[in-house]
């Protein structure tokens, strides 16, 4: 076997040991954080962010700005007892660069589930095969910019979203939009405007239906390894430039390096069951081109996880809509049977969407067996080839 | 009434999944599918072998969903996707087939068509199939989740209700279950307490009396009277 797991072995048990003394001395200043977090005055802290930006060069972390207080706490309205939630998700089979036919798979789950009087639940797949140049090209005139990797995760997510949009078209129930995954769609931010602007073109779109259809959306992001409230506090701390750490001899140095390692999800491990934190807004670069849309995002107690919710400015401003929001996803998060909760709505979205490996390998069969038909073949490279042989 | 659809065929028999969900049709009783033909209309006739509730993606096994509040029936109005990700199935044996008013109690020659409709038999054609037993042999030997004896013991009992609990037809049903079973006395003990409908000690009920006529108790043989 050439993986040597005699010498990972080893490494595992030196990780163990490391994450042994790590914890609990994170765990410390985690209580530490927290308790700055309940100190800092939420419009000292926003204006000590925009002195920042302001300066040169700007701040090298993503930030959040409070809209509310730093560690306000809100319960969890009750559900209406009459409710629609939405769950959209997507997935993809991507270009094979080995292949001589250039082609994708979209795949987008939707699952709507409705509680109350007449409980009921639809869950259906929208399937796609991908391959002419407006596919596969964000700019077929000039078949310029392949849509691969980043961009066609972009596209899934633009795809689902309509999906929602279209799945709660018809809703007569309040009705809840909820999307496995962000909604700042922050991966774009390394493409140039004109490949930003195109790309989200689809996505803001859906959101202004479900806007003027007053339909609450949200991106649901289990684990979230965000640490923009984090960030936030180590711009308090900082006494100088946050990009000169090096020459930082504060007494608060320990505490600002340590945040660097410390999740918000752990910063909001105060909130309890149902609860939420108050709004905050991403300093992500991307949300300048989301204009009414921008994303706000706000943390809540699933029972069991502390899960980020990210909702556009509509919602975030709007006490009715925030409200049902809240109140569906946890409601959501309660009904599911796993533990730490996950939305069944997601759940079943997340499964219809699903490709098997058994179906992609069907896929590329069938396209072989069409291709075959006219008397075509799929040529491979001569690498990939050889993977699939493997022989000795 | 069209109760499921056919997903599984053999000689043998087939496995339906069931229009409702925890409602599989009753262990022994009758089904029918209409075979496709040229000529005149044929009928299948198959008895209930198995019922099952699954999950409909095999890699996702059902888990606990009740808590305190919520349980048994209230569970599926809590997660109204259950509807969709479990399915129900059951599984059947053909006993014969009817065409033109003539009831044949073996094998057709084909198995019915996949996708096909399975409905329940009708009290009439209850009567009229049951009115001969050879099917019993059939049913006897059939290889199935469950053990032959309960499937036939559960056909005979419903059949019994759906004949309006016609006794001399129960009578003769446990005559030819005691022909067929008369060299296994442990067996036939077995099914006739399960087919009695109501006696106080079944292996003194007269369809134990009736029957060990016909397949006497070999641990008795030789004892005094």
């Amino acid at each position: 076997m050439p993986l040597k797991l005699a010498v990972i072995g080893q490494q595992m048990e030196q990780m163990a040991e490391s994450a042994a003394t790590f914890v609990p001395v994170q765990e410390r200043f985690v209580e530490q954080a927290q308790a700055l977090l309940r100190r800092i005055p939420a419009d000292a802290l926003c204006d000590k962010l925009d002195s920042q930006r302001l300066q040169q060069p700007r701040i090298p972390w993503l930030v959040a700005s409070p809209l509310g207080s730093m560690s306000g706490a809100v319960h969890a309205p009750a559900p209406p007892a009459e409710v629609c939630v939405v769950g959209g998700d997507a997935s993809s089979i991507a270009p094979d660069r080995h292949s001589s036919l250039r082609y994708y798979v979209l795949n987008v789950g939707v699952a709507a589930l409705t509680y109350g009087s007449h409980p009921d639940a639809r869950l259906g797949s929208d399937s796609q095969l991908c391959f002419r140049d407006e596919d596969l090209y964000l700019f077929p005139d000039k078949r310029d910019v392949p849509l691969e990797g980043t961009l066609l995760g972009t596209r899934m997510e633009a795809e689902s979203l309509r999906a929602l949009q279209r799945a709660t078209q018809s809703a007569t129930l309040p009705t809840v939009a909820l999307r496995d995954g962000p909604l700042i769609l922050w991966t774009l931010q390394n493409e140039s405007e004109l490949v930003q602007s195109s790309m989200l073109h689809a996505f803001l779109e859906s959101m202004s239906v479900l806007q003027q259809a007053s339909i609450p959306l949200g991106g649901y992001i289990s684990f979230s390894d965000a640490h923009d409230v984090a960030n936030s506090l180590r711009v308090w701390l900082c006494q100088g430039r946050p990009n000169a750490c090096e020459r930082c001899d504060s007494e608060e140095r320990d505490l600002c390096m340590a945040l660097a390692k410390i999740h918000d999800r752990e910063l909001f491990s105060f909130l309890s069951d149902g609860q939420r934190s108050e709004l905050f807004g991403s300093s992500s670069q991307i949300l300048k081109l989301y204009g009414e849309h921008r994303v706000a995002f706000f943390y809540l107690n699933v029972g069991g996880e502390i899960a980020r919710i990210e909702t556009p400015l509509w919602v975030a401003t709007d006490p009715a809509l925030l409200g049902l929001l809240h109140a569906a996803t946890y409601d959501q998060c309660r009904r599911s049977s796993g533990f730490p909760p996950y939305p069944p709505a997601l759940l079943e979205a997340h499964e219809q969407a699903v490709i098997t490996s058994a179906e992609r390998r069907l896929i590329e069969e069938m396209v072989e067996r069409a291709m075959a038909g006219l008397g075509l073949s799929v040529k491979r490279s001569a690498k990939d080839d050889s993977k699939r042989r493997r022989g000795v | 009434m069209m109760i499921g659809e056919i997903i599984e065929t053999m000689s043998t028999g087939f496995v339906a999944e069931s229009f409702e969900l925890n409602q599989p049709p009753a262990l022994g009783s009758f089904v029918v599918v209409h075979a496709p033909s040229a000529g005149p209309s044929v009928e299948l006739y198959a008895v209930v072998t198995n019922g099952r509730t699954v999950g409909v993606d095999p890699s996702r096994r059902p888990i606990r969903q009740s808590t305190a509040a919520v349980f048994d029936q209230a569970i599926y109005e809590h997660q109204p996707q259950l509807k969709h990700t479990l399915r129900t199935e059951f599984s059947a044996a053909l006993v014969g087939w009817a065409t033109e008013g003539r009831i044949r109690q073996h094998l057709p020659s084909r198995p019915p068509p996949l996708h096909f409709s399975v409905h329940t038999a009708s009290e009439e054609q209850v009567q009229h199939f049951t009115h001969s037993l050879q099917y019993l042999r059939l049913l006897l030997q059939t290889v199935a989740e469950v053990s032959p004896l309960q499937v036939v013991a559960a056909n005979v009992r419903e059949v019994f209700e759906r004949r309006d609990q016609d006794r001399d037809w129960l009578c003769q049903a446990a005559r030819e279950i005691a022909i067929l079973l008369k060299s296994d006395h442990e067996a036939l003990l077995n099914v006739l307490q399960a087919i009695d409908p109501g006696e106080a000690d079944p292996a003194n009920s007269a369809l134990a009396r009736q029957s060990s006529a016909i397949a006497p108790d070999p641990s008795r043989r030789g004892s005094r009277p």
